[in-house]
């Protein structure tokens, strides 16, 4: 038996049996009337409830057919999960009254999540043909359940079609403002990091600094920046000074990681590459800078998700990033309008770091490499 | 040639090397020893300039080493340390690499070269070229330290403790290689070491340091038979007759004419004629394969019986062996001589204690020498004379 696997098709069934599937509300005052996926979905609701237990089989097939039986039990569950949740909105929605809304709730939420681990641990136990395969079910599922079923109905999705043009004006200008940020707090951080350990001043200054930066809070080193921001003529809202904060945020991890990276060095391997005639520039690039990189790459990682979280609180200081959905979404209890702000960040903060991890794979050395023995 | 003048190196106040004088012959190891704190090493890192002496100059072929760029100075100047120090995120060619590729040799000449050096270490090229530091055992690096020490031929060569971080059966093979090294490649080589086995075995001059001094600069033998003061005495220690053995080679004073046989039936006959109480068994190849106690064919043993039959890996010793590992045998095993035989087992000889002490009692003029009797050449037992039972 995969656990796993198990344990995911078991929460999931416990998510779509014993929990509210959907919620109905004739507006976003009133409080809403909620219904479980057969109610709500009529058949579809019960082929969820059927491929969730065929997900628990899955889960006990013999070894050979184990890995492939998971995961295409998974992404049949992903499938019959969308349809379940097209098919609730396209049921309770009456026609033409906008003010309504159909709403995920939370035994779809649990099921979703149970359906994932199922999902990933088939891709854990399976070859990347087989993952090339079972994203395009899922892509195909999404797409017929938009088209042919109830999806753009539902909450969550109208909310993004009302805000479609804004949605990805932020979601580009969050990704802009995050990697910039970080952009430039490595070519100032690596740079500084690696200084700091040829200079004992140059150290007992700077991460002290940028250590304290990160105990302020996001709002208050914002409030901090409006007068040297003001004093200099920038602008006091909007991009620039969220530019200027997260760049501030994200330095600490990049200097203060290059820094132990470098200095971290064995000093026999130093000894050895000076005793062969290597300068100051060679020992740094061929030596120094290669041996540090794993924890460059890990301190880039870390600034680039804590970045990610951080460009969002700036939405209150006017940087159109995705954090404007969610106060938004908050300021007028939608709490579908903070999903359609929340769930991209998570996505990006997941693609930033597992960028980095392929970055790492393919720039570090298999010499040194943390998780020895992969690829 | 390396000529070090009036070397000193003072830090604040104290002195860690004080008006040091000596001179390396070229292609001889200068080995220098001496307790912690006493300048070893200060001294070897002077040589390329990782530190810079006080005051004294030191001269490489006749040319201040002062005048050169560091770099370029340390380029032509092998160097090993104890903690090997090798580039974890190279591989062993990227690692061996290192001084070819700063001196811009062509790719194609540095690869020939990392093959080059790794047979001539005794790692088989294509198992290690590609692998990296954390894949290799100690003794493994250890040589890949060295390798990388010689890739661009540098005439001189310094080594700090350089098989110091390895157990001792490994270092005694990585010192036995490296004296087989030394022999072909005639480098000049300053090497530190603590160990005073190390240095009578792989030193042409000892310069024994103490307190920055240097007590005394001499061949191994003189440093053993004639210490120049209490302190160097202490130093190399009490058994200094027994530690001169390591200097003298087996073939050196191996007896050659030893009876040999190629099975029982010739044995018996030769025996039979001889005074000798022992023959020696080969094969066909001439590999050792036992020996045959004539006393106790005579007592009217069978012959199967009064063979006794040996692994020569194991009973055996090489013709480069020293009479220390002879001797260790011989106590090891139990038997008054061991034979020498070479890398196929082929039997070139015996060594017997009888020749162990003629040459501790020989003193300093150990090795056979015009006039001296040939070692071997009286009526030893020829072998195999078992001790004790």
């Amino acid at each position: 038996m995969d656990r796993v696997a198990f344990a995911g098709a078991a929460i999931a069934l416990a998510g779509v049996t014993l929990l509210p599937f959907a919620e109905f509300r004739a507006n976003r005052i009133v409080s809403g009337e909620t219904f479980r996926a057969w109610s709500s979905a009529g058949l579809l609701g019960w082929l969820l409830v059927a491929l969730t237990v065929a997900c628990l089989g899955a889960a006990v097939l013999p070894l050979r057919y184990r890995g492939p039986g998971v995961l295409a039990a998974g992404v049949a569950g992903f499938s019959a999960w969308v349809f379940a949740v097209g098919g609730s909105a396209a049921r309770l929605m009456p026609g033409g009254d906008s003010a309504a809304r159909v709403s995920i709730a939370g035994g779809a939420w649990l099921a979703l999540v149970g359906i994932a681990i199922v999902w990933f641990q088939g891709h854990h136990l399976t070859s990347s043909r087989a993952h090339v395969a079972a994203v395009a079910v899922a892509v195909a599922a999404v797409l017929a359940a938009w088209y042919l079923d109830g999806l753009p109905k539902v909450s969550l999705v109208y909310e993004y079609r009302v805000q479609s043009d804004t949605f990805w004006t932020l979601v580009s200008n969050h990704i802009e403002l995050s990697l910039g940020g970080v952009a430039i707090a490595a070519a100032l951080g690596v740079p500084l990091g690696i200084a700091s350990t040829r200079a004992a001043a140059v150290r007992a200054t700077v991460i002290p600094a940028a250590g304290i930066v990160q105990t302020v809070p996001s709002l208050a080193l914002y409030g901090l920046l409006v007068i040297p921001l003001g004093m200099l003529g920038l602008p006091t809202l909007g991009a620039v000074p969220a530019l200027i904060a997260l760049t501030l945020y994200a330095l600490l991890p990049i200097v203060r990681n290059t820094y132990l990276g470098v200095s971290g060095v064995d000093p026999a391997i130093i000894d050895a590459g000076r005793g062969m005639g290597m300068g100051r520039g060679e020992m740094l690039w061929r030596v120094e800078i290669p041996l540090a990189l794993p924890l460059v790459l890990e301190g880039l990682r870390a600034s680039l998700v804590m970045t990610v979280g951080i460009a969002a609180v700036m939405g209150i200081i006017g940087a159109q990033t995705l954090g404007v959905l969610v106060f938004q979404g908050f300021g007028s209890i939608a709490p579908d309008l903070v999903l359609l702000g929340a769930v991209p960040m998570v996505v990006i903060a997941i693609i930033a770091d597992q960028g980095i991890r392929a970055l790492e794979r393919t720039i570090v050395s298999p010499g040194i490499r943390i998780r020895a023995g992969q690829d | 040639m390396i000529t070090l003048e009036h070397i000193t190196k003072r830090y604040g106040d104290h002195v860690a090397v004080d008006d040091l004088s000596f001179e390396v012959a070229d292609g001889d190891v200068a080995v220098l020893i001496g307790p912690s704190g006493c300048g070893k090493t200060t001294t070897l890192r002077m040589i390329n300039r990782l530190i810079e002496p006080t005051s004294g100059r030191i001269l490489i072929d006749g040319t201040d080493a002062t005048t050169l760029k560091p770099e370029e100075l340390r380029r032509h100047i092998g160097y090993a340390i104890q903690s090997v120090g090798l580039f974890p995120h190279l591989t062993v060619a990227e690692n061996i690499a290192t001084v070819p590729k700063l001196l811009g040799w062509k790719p194609a000449r540095i690869r020939a070269r990392a093959t080059e050096l790794l047979d001539l270490v005794g790692l088989d090229p294509s198992q290690y070229a590609e692998k990296y530091p954390r894949q290799l055992s100690g003794g493994e690096a250890q040589r890949i330290g060295v390798a990388r020490a010689l890739a661009a031929d540098p005439p001189v060569l310094l080594m700090d403790e350089p098989f110091g971080a390895v157990d001792p059966l490994n270092r005694d093979r990585l010192q036995v290689e490296f004296a087989k090294i030394q022999r072909e490649l005639k480098k000049t080589v300053v090497f530190v070491t603590h160990d005073v086995d190390e240095a009578i075995r792989l030193a042409d001059k000892i310069a024994l340091m103490r307190l920055g001094h240097l007590e005394q600069y001499d061949s191994p033998e003189a440093v053993l038979d004639h210490p120049a003061s209490k302190f160097v005495h202490d130093f190399v220690g009490a058994d200094a007759a027994l530690k001169r053995l390591a200097r003298v080679r087996a073939d050196t004073v191996m007896r050659t004419d030893v009876p040999v046989a190629q099975d029982g039936a010739a044995a018996v006959a030769i025996a039979a004629g001889q005074t000798a109480r022992f023959i020696y068994l080969t094969d066909t190849n001439g590999a050792l394969e036992g020996w045959l106690d004539r006393s106790v064919l005579e007592r009217g043993t069978p012959l199967v019986d009064a063979a006794t039959r040996i692994d020569w890996r194991e009973a055996a010793i090489g013709p480069d062996a020293s009479l220390k590992e002879a001797l260790s045998r011989m106590l090891a095993l139990g038997y008054r001589s061991v034979p020498v035989v070479d890398d196929a087992g082929r039997l070139l000889g015996d060594v017997s204690l009888a020749d162990v002490e003629r040459t501790m009692e020989a003193g300093d003029a150990h090795v056979a020498e015009p006039g001296e009797e040939a070692p071997g050449s009286t009526d030893v037992p020829a072998a195999a004379d078992a001790v004790g039972e």
